[in-house]
């Protein structure tokens, strides 16, 4: 029982990582019908900043505000260069682009800093605390906390404010969004800001608990994409709650099946659902959201 | 002045030639009726003056400044507010989140649209109910209101209703007419209607278009009262009323 229990919050903390990477990736679906290939690289490019400001000996903190202004710029400079060139043409110059962009932002890395992995320390000095029969990592909960705190700020912000409303507007309909005089660019932008702080947040976070490495965003970025199939596609409860259930799996799985397969146990999770439930657990609500 | 001025428009889509040179003018305070069978390019009309569609010529003046090629972003920040063809009511938000998103061309506090959203429901009693329901949940004469009401928000000068009646049962249609002759005291309204009986019994004025042209043009009893064109144009109901 205690080990369900620390596996139980070891896989939530991971999941949560994926959750993050896999509200991203909704966002900018729904704002523009297109999956950004380069999301998991948002992810790598955050937590190399911080690798970067940490060894210029910044504080901690300074560096994780600059890594996430970073990514904003980030966010910026792909929606202007990637797809507004592209914005009125189909899916798929604009999808082709964004795997262009992905390799071009991992080889830049791999350029600059060479192919060993990084080592990131965590933001807190005491590595947890035992609570019970528990031992909780620090790093974990502040995965936890983070997601918990973005996904109530992310349903107010889209449920509760004027601009979140704008934003679902121009994400159902951009034409008639324009015709009422909200600014369909400027939503856009901002979703590509957005999205790619979320991205950044999510390397961060993991990047002491894994390595900081040129691949670590392909590796979130699949298990996250997984999960928003696994949720529902499109839909933003179905990415937090698939990031979450795929965290857990693949670490009972890990622990009780097979540590080498633990990678392989997200994907055997995402061929069950696109078998047997395509649609995945929200799937009906996408319909109604469309 | 006319508050609208179109002169001898063209919009091409692709080779398509949709309008051929479309000159109509709408006076302050009126209500002019486009009236035309299927792919006259009634609704292209209406695109281009909104900003959907750019002219390939001809000019569209508002108030006596040119606003052909301006995007539908800047025109209805202008004042012309376009409820288009097939209603486009957002499915995932509600009724009341629609209609105050009819306010993004104006600059002012949520919490005021909040209170002219439900101020709309004075003129639009039969949606009250359905505050809170979602676009995707409601009828077609429903959906229709939530559009002009939506329209209404933006505070337009000018309001181009792009086919109000188009698949509602006959008494909502008449709903729909009555908060038109409502709407009129205070806005000038450009409405296209295939349903010619409805749309002329609102109108100050009349045009009738056919591929691309306006053949005919004048005041509701002319356009009535010209029996072959109306029989031609206007549709069955002509020779009766005739």
């Amino acid at each position: 029982m205690d080990l369900v229990l620390q596996l139980l919050f070891t896989g939530i903390g991971i999941g949560a990582v994926y959750a993050l990477v896999a509200l991203g990736f909704v966002l900018i679906f729904r704002a523009t019908n297109v999956v950004n290939f380069a999301q998991g690289e948002f992810s790598m490019v955050a937590a190399y900043l911080m690798v970067v400001c940490v060894e210029l000996g910044l504080p901690y903190w300074l560096s994780f505000v600059i890594a996430l202004a970073g990514m904003a710029l980030l966010g910026v400079i792909f929606n202007l260069g990637v797809y507004y060139p592209l914005r009125h043409r189909t899916y798929l110059p604009v999808i082709i682009a964004t795997i262009g962009a992905s390799i071009l932002l991992s080889n830049s890395v791999l350029a600059i800093y060479g192919p060993q992995p990084q080592v990131l320390q965590g933001w807190f000095d005491t590595p947890g605390i035992q609570l019970g029969p528990v031992y909780l990592d620090s790093q974990y909960l502040l995965i936890i906390g983070v997601t918990i705190f973005l996904v109530l700020f992310n349903f107010w912000f889209f449920e509760k404010t004027l601009l979140g409303k704008k934003l679902q507007a121009t994400s159902q309909d951009k034409e008639m969004a324009s015709l009422l005089g909200i600014s369909v660019s400027t939503m856009i932008m901002i979703t590509f800001i957005y999205s790619a702080v979320l991205g950044g947040l999510a390397g961060i976070l993991v990047a002491p608990v894994l390595f900081v490495s040129i691949q670590m965003g392909s590796t979130i970025a699949l298990k996250a994409f997984a999960a928003t199939i696994i949720g529902g596609f499109g839909d933003v409860a179905g990415a937090i709650v698939g990031g979450l259930a795929l965290g857990v799996i693949e670490t009972f799985g890990a622990a009780y099946i097979s540590v080498p397969y633990k990678d392989g146990f997200a994907f055997l999770v995402l061929i069950a659902f696109l078998v047997f439930r395509p649609q995945g657990i929200f799937g009906e609500r996408v319909a109604e959201k469309a | 002045m006319p508050l609208l001025e179109i002169r001898n428009l063209v919009v091409r889509y692709g080779e398509i030639e949709a309008l051929r040179g479309v000159t109509i003018a709408v006076e302050q305070g009126q209500v002019v009726t486009l009236l035309g069978a299927n792919g006259a390019g009634k609704s292209t009309t209406l695109r281009a003056i909104s900003g959907l569609a750019k002219p390939a010529s001809g000019d569209i003046l508002f108030d006596g400044h040119s606003i052909a090629g301006l995007g539908p972003e800047a025109i209805v920040r202008l004042g012309i507010s376009h409820v288009p063809e097939g209603r486009r009511v957002f499915p995932g938000l509600t009724v009341k989140e629609n209609i105050m998103l009819g306010a993004s061309n104006r600059k002012v506090s949520a919490s005021q649209i909040s209170r002219e959203a439900d101020a709309m429901f004075d003129l639009f009693p039969d949606i009250r109910a359905f505050s809170n329901a979602l676009g995707w949940t409601l009828s077609g004469g429903q959906l229709q209101m939530v559009a002009v009401a939506r329209g209404l928000m933006a505070k337009p000068r000018l309001l181009l209703l792009d086919e109000p009646s188009l698949g509602l049962a006959p008494v909502i249609v008449q709903a729909v007419f009555r908060i038109i002759s409502q709407i009129r005291k205070d806005t000038t309204v450009l409405l296209v209607e295939q349903n010619a009986r409805m749309g002329l019994s609102v109108a100050d004025h009349g045009f009738v278009l056919e591929t691309g042209r306006i053949v005919l043009g004048g005041k509701p009893d002319e356009l009535w009262g010209n029996e072959a064109i109306a029989a031609a144009y206007l549709g069955g109901h002509a020779k009766t009323h005739a």
